[in-house]
């Protein structure tokens, strides 16, 4: 006996019985290929056990593509898929998909969880005082899993001193971020800055503040053997503190031949040169952008 | 006796640079359609706007820098997760992104599943930009087809039009992606 089947629509080959059984267990197969339907999860949060609802019934296989891992499982199907609070750490797109006699899937988000930890940048480390926009500094607030909280987060940030009260600002996270941007102090000392959430939560950075330009730049000078001395008061910026030691002052001497100019750093406040120069001579000395006074000495004859 | 009649002399050298012409016509046709099919599966378009950054104006060279940067990121990305290898990541991911990647790859190795990113289109948006410039976030509305391998056998497949939010910052010579979170919506 001899199996043969004619597939009318195909192009009317005979076929052998192999070829037979297989093309009908395909349709069985297709016929009775049962769609899984899936229930996401709703309102998942990381670190946070969930599920998701299957019907039908028998074993299946379920992926679960997630941003930071990839999980297969035996399952059984009309029992709902239990999803670990570890498989469900990271903030983002899961995917699952659950594959018996054919696959099916579903999407959901995951979010993230409350924020306890800031990622706090200040600029810059070093800022001159009494500058406008001088310091500023961003805040992203992550959960405990490194997921970017993106629910607005209301951060304080405080800027302190020694001796002077704190000032605050309060600012509220954007898709995660929080900004300021403030002037710096009038007086060269450490400016703490804190970023807090809630008052628990906080991570403090610290600017050195120091001494801007020089202000006010005043010269004295005398004739004596080696040449003539001249020397800045204690030189200071416009706010009264000293400016940093290794502050160049360039002093220039003008007589009727000619002009002649000397670097000299600033030691203890004071920046000091000798100047080689006959007969009548005027000299002015001059910082950054500060000028100071002019100075005539005789010629000394 | 009859003589065949001979046919005509056709100098050699024409006839071998026509051949010639012919082949390399069909090698260049043949490059061209393979470079169009890699540069639709693999090339990653990406395009950026920065009407919406602030409070640091995005200067033009850090655009440029950012979007070949980012292209890079998800080009090799999709390397990495084909593959189930990190090395194509070439400290492109930092952080939490490199992390997670790195997780997702060896989760993938050892389920023998591979993914696949093809006809990938990035829409970026900067919508923050640090005012001393060391971090800039942006809105990735990224389409793309994504298509899912256990073994050889394909389990997903979809075109998916999914939004990220992007943190990156300024390495050494290159930005890097420090976090890509998707998102329902932005």
């Amino acid at each position: 006996m001899s199996w043969s089947i004619n597939i009318a629509c195909s192009d009317r080959r005979r076929l052998d019985w192999k070829t037979g059984i297989s093309a009908v267990l395909a349709l069985v197969t297709l016929t009775f290929a049962q769609d899984v339907s899936l229930r996401p999860p709703v309102g998942a949060n990381a670190g946070n056990p969930s599920a998701i609802g299957t019907n039908g019934s028998g074993s299946a296989t379920l992926y679960l593509v997630s941003p930071s891992v990839t999980v297969k499982h035996d399952i059984e199907l009309g029992q709902s898929i239990s999803l670990s609070a570890k498989e469900l750490q990271t903030s983002g797109r899961y995917i699952a998909i659950v594959c018996a006699s054919n696959c099916n899937s579903v999407s959901f988000f995951v979010a993230p969880a409350k924020p306890v930890n800031l990622m706090f940048l200040v600029h810059p480390s070093r800022a001159p005082v009494a500058q406008s926009d001088a310091v500023s500094g961003v805040a992203l607030a992550f959960d405990e899993f490194h997921n970017l909280v993106l629910s607005p987060v209301p951060v304080q940030f405080q800027l302190a001193t020694k001796g002077s009260s704190p000032i605050s600002h309060n600012a509220e996270t954007r898709d995660g971020v929080a900004w300021f941007r403030s002037s710096s102090g009038r007086s060269a000392e450490p400016l703490q800055v804190t970023a807090s959430i809630g008052g628990d939560v906080g991570t403090r950075r610290v600017v050195q503040q120091v001494a801007s330009d020089p202000c006010n730049l005043r010269i004295k000078g005398e004739r004596t053997s080696k040449g003539i001395v001249v020397e800045t008061e204690p030189v200071r910026d416009c706010s009264g503190n000293p400016v940093p030691d290794g502050t160049i002052v360039t002093f220039t001497a003008k007589n009727g031949n000619g002009t002649s100019s000397v670097d000299a750093p600033i030691k203890q406040d004071v920046a000091r040169a000798t100047i080689l120069a006959k007969g009548p001579v005027v000299i002015s000395a001059a910082s950054g952008v500060a000028m100071g006074n002019e100075v005539r000495i005789g010629g000394g004859d | 006796m009859s003589q065949t009649p001979q046919p005509e002399a056709v100098p050699f050298s024409s006839s071998r640079i026509g051949r010639t012409m012919a082949i390399a016509a069909l090698v260049l046709m043949a490059f061209s359609g393979l470079s169009v099919m890699f540069a639709a599966d693999s090339a990653p378009q990406v395009t950026l706007s920065v009407a919406k950054a602030g409070p640091r104006e995005v200067e033009v060279l850090t655009q440029r820098s950012v979007v070949r940067d980012y292209k890079f990121a998800w080009a090799n990305l999709n390397l990495a997760l084909q593959s189930n290898s990190t090395a194509p990541l070439n400290g492109l991911l930092v952080g939490p992104s490199a992390a997670w990647l790195n997780d997702s790859v060896t989760s993938q190795r050892r389920n023998g599943i591979t993914s696949r990113y093809s006809n990938q289109v990035h829409k970026l948006d900067a919508v923050f930009y640090a005012p001393e410039g060391d971090v800039i976030e942006l809105h990735d509305t990224a389409e793309y087809d994504l298509e899912v391998f256990d073994g050889n056998k394909t389990i997903h497949t979809e075109h998916a039009v999914v939004h990220y939010i992007v943190l990156m910052t300024p390495a050494a010579d290159r930005w890097v992606v420090r976090q890509l979170q998707s998102v329902p919506h932005f």
